[in-house]
């Protein structure tokens, strides 16, 4: 079978590289190619062989129209019985042995048939065959059914299109053998540039190459010491440390992540009118750097983010949920599915063409017209993620198992040092009445410290406010023992009253019971319904002897309103009188608006030093407990779905038969799954069918990806889609030998990046040659290293890197480039002033969907609105602008001339130097060292640093 | 033309002969398609090379782009009637009832349920009953065309106006209807209207964008830079935002940086990319991506220019508003003036949005739900002298007859006030949007709601037809037009549309 695909495929590839896309010519040469493949794979029967020619005119010529439930004409050309029967007419379409007889062979010889607004006839070959077939008794294998999917035309794609096959490792070719190869890719690339009568490019410059491999795979340029010890490095495996160390660095997953976020069109904000943002959406993006990163496995990687939320992979899931989604609710029933069935076809859209590279959508109306998939197909695959809904869910972060496990112990120390730590505050602070001033109230704590005194009661009076009712958030008394106990607690037996309570107790977060209940904050407090008054009591379980009473308005520390500025505090013991054991009368006044001091600040320098010991232990026992390893996460929220129905012209008013979750039928093995399945059961079988080796799209759809980003084009040009109008891939043999060494090598990226990058085919150098440029200007042949602009975030990242301000920090909430504002709808003024916070790399910008960055987003950033696997290189006046004017690139110029005069003070020529090495990896030469002289004396370095930023060298590589 | 032929302060004479010799490529057979392909690197931009082919069997045409002039006028399909387009946008969903489409059944059966329509949920509540409109309506120019009291100048030219009461849209929503009317889709991330027409035609005047989105003072509208994205589109093509109020981002650079200091720069730039682009000779992108810092430069110095309303007499001013008491009224004045200015320069597409959405529900635009009598008598005055003068300008200057003016809005309202509320409804089911100048029968209505204006009943129409008819009168085949995007040929109008050719003088 190899050879002669093998045969067809460089023949082919010839007419290909003229004129590619959707051209008639190649569209029939693949009808040819792959008819031969069909022809080798079917067992051969007689009847099938004189059957086969005309099932394939049936199917190119008729069947669009005379098949399905209703054919046209009432003639269903599928079946023997449909053809001997015939339609509307009356007369059989075909009477066997009698061409003459023939109703099919009249339509067809008379030319009304195909009709005229086909634009489709058959040749004068095609008409004589047909004939000869009726007069030879028009063979038709028995029981047969024609689909019309069953054969590629040249119109559109059959069950028989290259990409629907089983992938099959190729041999190597003869070129395996030539110098020029260092590994199999080059063996591949070089045939079909035998073919061609080309040859490879010379090797590119170390420099060049260096440059070139570290934005592809980490985004950032060289550092200077890069490329000092690059250049240096006479070893044989040099290129191989580079890469090594490069697919080493956590700055690949930055890199590579904004590739697949591209594809996933994760963006936090949900699109439409409100626009509102979506600030638990990073932990996806996170996500995506961490399992890039790890190299995990991709079929793992796929299964994850389909149905991470059963493998323990929860924030993968925000991949099904990270597009658009329409929050501006619609009363009528109509609207509420429509944007529903919006938000599925955005979920089954993404998941076809990110991992399947299948234009799914295009079946949600009708049958896909130039791809075999069905309508049902479409409905089969939303059925699956019909129980997908948009939002946040609280998901367990890594490493929640393993703190769960060590709760118990954490707990009781954590308790431990918060005791020990509150005891040394209070140990420092003055005992009320003992004539020493006390520091003033704080809305965040307070203690009030007196002799010990016997208590059955305790009593806290406000005599006044800093506004309005007062509020405490727990009141705690507690006893003169070691460890002291807060005997107030209702769970210790305590008993509150008051003399009133907030709106008369209607309110559920005041409540009387709040003040004693053991837990803090505003949310469980109490307030009192008198402005500036109040008291509440708590009767003690039994008579104590206590020291201390220690109270607050919000121990959280997000109110400071409603604070007691005058108060006592009175005991008394069983069945005695009332007495004052501590009050304002002693604190400093209380200044509104000015923070309080912390009470550490007010502790001795050896006390201090033990605090901050203890604080720093409680930060770490707190992010050791389970919930520190939670969160709230968009990555969707599932549950049972009512049963899916196909919608007639993906009308949502027009439901029609029910269809049970399912996959592509012409991807070959079905989805066993009981219709009735629960709903994580069908995520995770479809994952686990496209996360296959027997997949034939699922290996080769990444590979291809993964060329796409390493030479700027795919060997599909659209690697999202490797149906029909993807075409042919110009490089097919080595596209299946990727796909297969991806799967052996357990679907391991990295290896994957490794082979390509140490190819010698990567390894070109950039520069055009006449004679390839006139046989193959696209370069689809890869006779050379086609040079690229850098990406949107490429550029800004090489900015903040080359001026020495870039923030390596990773991870978590990223930055916001747009103005904060609480209008009705999220408005997106864009910051023109920037600092350390905005200078991460750019995978860490917040990034809204449809609104650019201001100053990036001009270069071509996709606005995720939906999948977009490759990104157009386009050339605007307003990019030039922005690079030259904007606000921050303007200041990156001069973080970049006040790095110069820090590295190299004094000496201008020393500057320009290193300024040349820092953004072009080179120093200048004379010409280039007189004018940056010229402009420095007149605009100053940052005139240098601005012209060195919109230079073609740095925004292109070569 | 401006362009590579005068001397070029960055680009040498090795970088003109590049581009000179790949634009001849581009003009020839199918190897300049190739040479293309080099440039355009991406798929979409691939189809160019088709277009040649295609066109001798009606397939799609798409237009062939100078990367280094992305702007450079290109030819229509056919003779155009229109050269350029003005669409005003009232954001907010403007009341049809209120305004163009006068019912006077509703008038009588004012306080009565709409009939079979008792228990009717639109968006976004209950329906109440019939209402009609609290401004009288009354006939209007020497056609008699009856329009209310709430845009009494904007009636005034009803002579101008050819009407079409028979719009209807996909969408009761705000985004989606701004969307659906921008581009022709609902969801976003499609091309709009302006950015295909700038794709198709490029602009006669390089030194200015081919198309300019002018948002409203009050901010922007629902679904803000949607209405003007290029979508799939080259960047190129996208609509530049800017108004009176707020010029292009990034034309100058901030205050602080010296003239002499971005002197500086541009030179050394130029020496810089002149002796990278001789190192790598043949490589077109570098010279286009020379070139384009070329046109910003030219942009630098026009688009202010354009944007100098200063220049116009007191007469202008006074006609449009500009100095109007009410500040939001003379700021959109401003923005009409500006529009003007830009149409007359050659910008292709000039998109004017009036109503805002950041304020909320009807608050800066005309989503007059609640109160809708008290919202709409402070939206329509910000209206109606402005956009009237403009009209009257165009028509003045002789522009009118080679300028098409578009006005509508996403959709529109119904004829029955919400239950417990003193305004109306989303209705996409029926509206009215008008056309005036370039190629169009005025004064003429086309279409009608039914007696009350709830549903379109006569000749009904939809934003692909109007799209479809846009296009048309700009010498385009809206079932032509395309581009190659994410494995199918994308249109403005999809699989839809028809010239409305009723409405064609």
């Amino acid at each position: 079978m190899l050879a002669p695909r093998a045969g067809k495929t460089s023949a082919l590839w010839v007419s290909n590289s003229q004129g590619y896309n959707s051209n008639m010519r190649v569209q029939h040469l693949v009808c040819l190619f792959t008819g031969a493949v069909w022809l080798l794979a079917l067992p051969a029967r007689a009847a099938e062989d004189a059957f086969l020619p005309v099932a394939r005119l049936l199917v190119k010529y008729c069947l669009e129209c005379h098949s399905g439930p209703e054919p046209a004409a009432a003639l269903n050309l599928t079946t023997r019985e449909g053809l001997l029967a015939g339609g509307e007419s009356g007369e059989a379409a075909v009477v066997p042995g009698q061409p003459e007889q023939s109703y099919l062979v009249h339509q067809v010889q008379s030319g009304n048939m195909p009709p005229e607004k086909t634009r489709r006839v058959l040749t004068e070959a095609e008409r004589q065959q047909l004939v000869a077939w009726v007069a030879a008794g028009a063979a038709w294998p028995e029981g047969r059914v024609l689909d019309p999917y069953d054969f590629t035309t040249e119109h559109r794609a059959g069950k028989d299109w290259w990409s629907l096959q089983p992938v099959v490792r190729p041999s190597l070719p003869a070129e395996a053998a030539d110098p020029w190869v260092r590994n199999p890719i080059d063996a591949f690339v070089l045939a079909r540039l035998r073919v061609a009568g080309l040859e490879p490019s010379p090797e590119a410059e170390r420099l060049t190459w260096l440059r070139r491999v570290t934005f592809d795979l980490v985004g950032l340029p060289p550092t200077p010491e890069e490329i000092e010890a690059f250049l240096a490095d006479a070893a044989a495996d040099a290129y191989e440390r580079v890469v090594d160390r490069l697919l080493a660095s956590p700055r690949y997953g930055e890199r590579w992540a904004r590739h697949w976020l591209d594809v996933a069109r994760f963006a936090e904000s949900a699109g439409y009118e409100v626009n509102t943002a979506r600030p638990n959406a990073w932990p996806y993006r996170d996500y995506v750097i961490a399992a890039l990163n790890e190299d995990r496995p991709y079929d793992q990687f796929i299964v994850e983010q389909l149905a991470g939320d059963q493998t323990g992979a929860e924030a993968a899931t925000g991949f099904l949920v990270a597009g658009a989604h329409d929050l501006v609710g619609i009363k009528n029933i109509e609207g509420q599915l429509q944007q529903r069935a919006d938000d599925l076809d955005d979920m089954v859209s993404t998941t076809a063409g990110a991992f399947l590279g299948i234009t799914m959508n295009c079946a949600r109306c009708h049958d896909h017209k130039f791809d075999p998939v069905t309508q049902t197909d479409y409905y089969g695959l939303a059925a699956v993620l019909a129980g997908v809904q948009h939002g946040e869910r609280v998901v367990r972060l890594p490493g929640y198992e393993e703190r769960l496990r060590h709760e118990p112990e954490v707990r009781r120390e954590l308790a431990e040092v918060q005791a020990r730590l509150r005891e040394l505050l209070w140990m420092h602070e003055p005992v009320a009445g003992s004539g020493q001033v006390r520091p003033p109230v704080s809305p965040v704590g307070n203690v009030d410290r007196f002799l010990p005194v016997r208590a059955r009661k305790v009593r806290f009076t406000i005599l006044a406010t800093s506004d309005a009712e007062p509020c405490l958030d727990e009141l705690e008394v507690y006893t003169a023992e070691q460890p002291p106990r807060n005997v107030a607690l209702e769970a210790a037996g305590g008993r509150a009253t008051a003399s009133s309570v907030y709106a008369g107790g209607a309110l559920e977060i005041h409540q009387l019971a709040h003040v004693n209940d053991g837990r803090y904050g505003n949310a469980r407090s109490w307030i009192s319904a008198e402005p500036q008054a109040g008291w509440v009591e708590i009767e003690l379980a039994e008579e104590c002897l206590i020291d201390r009473v220690a109270w607050a308005r919000d121990r959280e520390g997000k109110y400071a309103d409603r604070l007691a500025t005058r108060y006592r505090i009175e005991v008394a013991p069983e069945g005695g009188a009332w007495r004052v054991v501590a009050s304002s009368e002693d604190r400093a006044l209380y200044q509104p608006g000015s923070p309080p001091a912390a009470p550490q600040e007010r502790l001795p320098p050896e006390a201090r030093a033990e605090h901050d010991l203890l604080a720093s232990r409680i930060d770490e026992l707190r992010a050791a407990l389970p919930e520190a390893a939670t969160m709230s996460v968009y990555a969707g929220a599932f549950k049972e779905p009512e049963p899916v129905r196909r919608l007639h012209r993906g009308e949502v008013m027009q439901p029609r038969e029910v269809v049970p979750p399912g996959a592509v039928a012409a991807l070959g093995r079905p989805l066993e799954l009981d219709p009735a399945a629960p709903e994580p059961l069908r995520r995770l079988t479809l994952a686990r069918w496209i996360a296959s080796g027997d997949n034939p799209r699922t290996a080769r759809v990444m590979v291809n990806r993964l060329w796409h980003h390493h030479f700027g084009r795919g060997l599909v040009a659209t690697p999202n889609d490797l149906g029909w109008h993807g075409g042919l891939p110009s490089h097919a043999e080595l596209l299946d030998w990727l796909a297969d060494e991806f799967v052996q090598r357990g679907w391991s990226l990295k290896a994957m990046h490794r082979l390509i990058v140490l190819s010698a085919t990567y390894r070109q150098a950039s520069a055009p040659r006449a004679e390839c440029v006139a046989v193959d200007a696209a370069n689809r042949l890869l006779w050379r290293y086609a040079p690229r602009r850098l990406e949107a975030e490429s550029i800004r990242d090489a900015v903040l890197a080359v001026s020495g301000v870039l923030d390596l920090r990773m991870g978590g909430p990223g930055y916001d480039a747009f103005e904060p504002n609480t209008n009705y709808v999220k408005v997106y003024i864009p910051k023109t002033n920037f600092g350390p916070a905005e200078w991460r790399r750019m995978i860490y910008e917040s990034r809204p969907r449809m609104v650019p960055d201001a100053t990036f987003g001009m270069f071509d950033c996709p606005d995720a609105s939906r999948s977009q696997p490759q990104r157009p290189t386009s050339l605007t006046p307003l990019q030039a602008l922005s690079l030259l004017n904007s606000p921050f690139m303007v200041q990156q110029a001069e973080l970049f001339a006040a790095r110069l005069r820090r590295e190299a003070p004094l000496d201008t020529t020393a500057q320009i130097q290193r300024a040349f090495l820092l953004a072009f990896g080179r120093t200048a030469d004379e010409v280039e060292l007189e004018s940056a002289r010229a402009a420095v004396a007149s605009g100053g370095l940052e005139s240098l640093c601005r012209a060195l930023f919109n230079a073609n060298e740095f925004l292109y590589v070569h | 033309m401006l362009g590579f032929g005068t001397m070029s302060p960055h680009l040498s004479l090795h970088g003109l002969r590049l581009l000179d010799r790949r634009r001849f490529l581009a003009a020839s057979g199918s190897l300049s398609a190739m040479a293309l392909v080099q440039l355009l690197a991406q798929d979409g931009l691939l189809a160019v090379a088709d277009s040649a082919a295609s066109e001798n069997e009606g397939g799609p045409l798409r237009p062939q782009i100078d990367p280094a002039a992305p702007w450079r006028a290109r030819p229509s399909h056919f003779a155009p009637k229109a050269r350029r387009v003005l669409m005003i946008f009232c954001s907010g969903a403007c009341s049809h009832v209120d305004t163009w489409d006068y019912k006077p059944e509703l008038i009588r059966r004012d306080g009565q349920p709409l009939p079979g329509q008792e228990n009717l949920i639109t968006f976004q509540s209950e329906a109440g009953n019939l209402t009609r409109s609290p401004w009288n309506f009354r006939p209007r120019g020497e056609c008699g065309k009856y329009v209310s009291d709430l845009l009494p100048q904007l009636g005034g030219l009803v002579d101008e106006m050819c009407f079409i009461h028979s719009m209807t849209s996909i969408t009761n929503t705000h985004g989606p209807g701004e969307n659906h009317m921008s581009t022709g889709f609902a969801v976003e991330g499609y091309p709009s209207v302006g950015a295909w027409i700038s794709y198709a035609l490029g602009t006669e005047n390089e030194n200015l964008p081919a198309f300019v989105a002018i948002p409203d003072p009050r901010g922007v509208p629902q679904s803000a830079q949607n209405n003007w994205s290029a979508g799939f589109l080259p960047a190129a093509f996208q609509g530049t935002p800017f108004n009176a109020q707020r010029p292009i981002t990034h034309l100058a650079p901030p205050q602080h940086v010296s003239e002499a200091g971005s002197r500086a720069a541009a030179n050394l730039l130029a020496l810089l990319n002149e002796r990278h682009l001789a190192r790598h000779p043949g490589d077109a992108e570098l010279a286009a991506r020379i070139a384009s810092y070329e046109l910003a430069a030219r942009l630098q110095l026009s688009a202010p220019e354009a944007s100098d309303l200063s220049a116009e007499s007191q007469t202008t001013h006074e006609a449009y508003g500009t100095n109007h008491a009410h500040p939001l009224l003379a700021g959109f004045a401003r923005n009409c003036l500006l529009a003007r200015r830009l149409l007359e320069r050659g910008v292709r597409f000039v998109q004017l949005f009036n109503g805002a959405y950041a304020m909320g529900e009807g608050v800066g635009n005309w989503d007059g739900h609640k109160y809708l009598k008290d919202q709409y008598e402070v939206h329509a005055p910000i209206l109606d002298q402005p956009a009237a003068a403009l009209l009257q300008d165009l028509k003045t200057r002789g522009m009118l007859h080679d300028t098409l003016v578009v006005w509508t809005t996403e959709f529109g309202r119904m004829p029955v006030f919400q239950k417990g509320a003193q305004g109306r409804d989303h209705n996409p089911s029926g509206f009215t949007c008008w056309l005036a100048g370039a190629g169009v029968k005025h004064p003429y209505s086309y279409g009608a709601t039914d007696e009350f204006g709830y549903r379109a009943v006569e000749k009904v129409t939809n934003v692909y037809e109007l799209h479809a008819t846009i296009l048309h009168l700009l010498g385009l085949d809206h079932q032509r037009l395309s581009f190659f995007h994410n494995g199918a040929e994308q249109r403005l109008t999809f699989v839809h549309g028809r010239v409305i050719e009723e409405v064609l003088a």
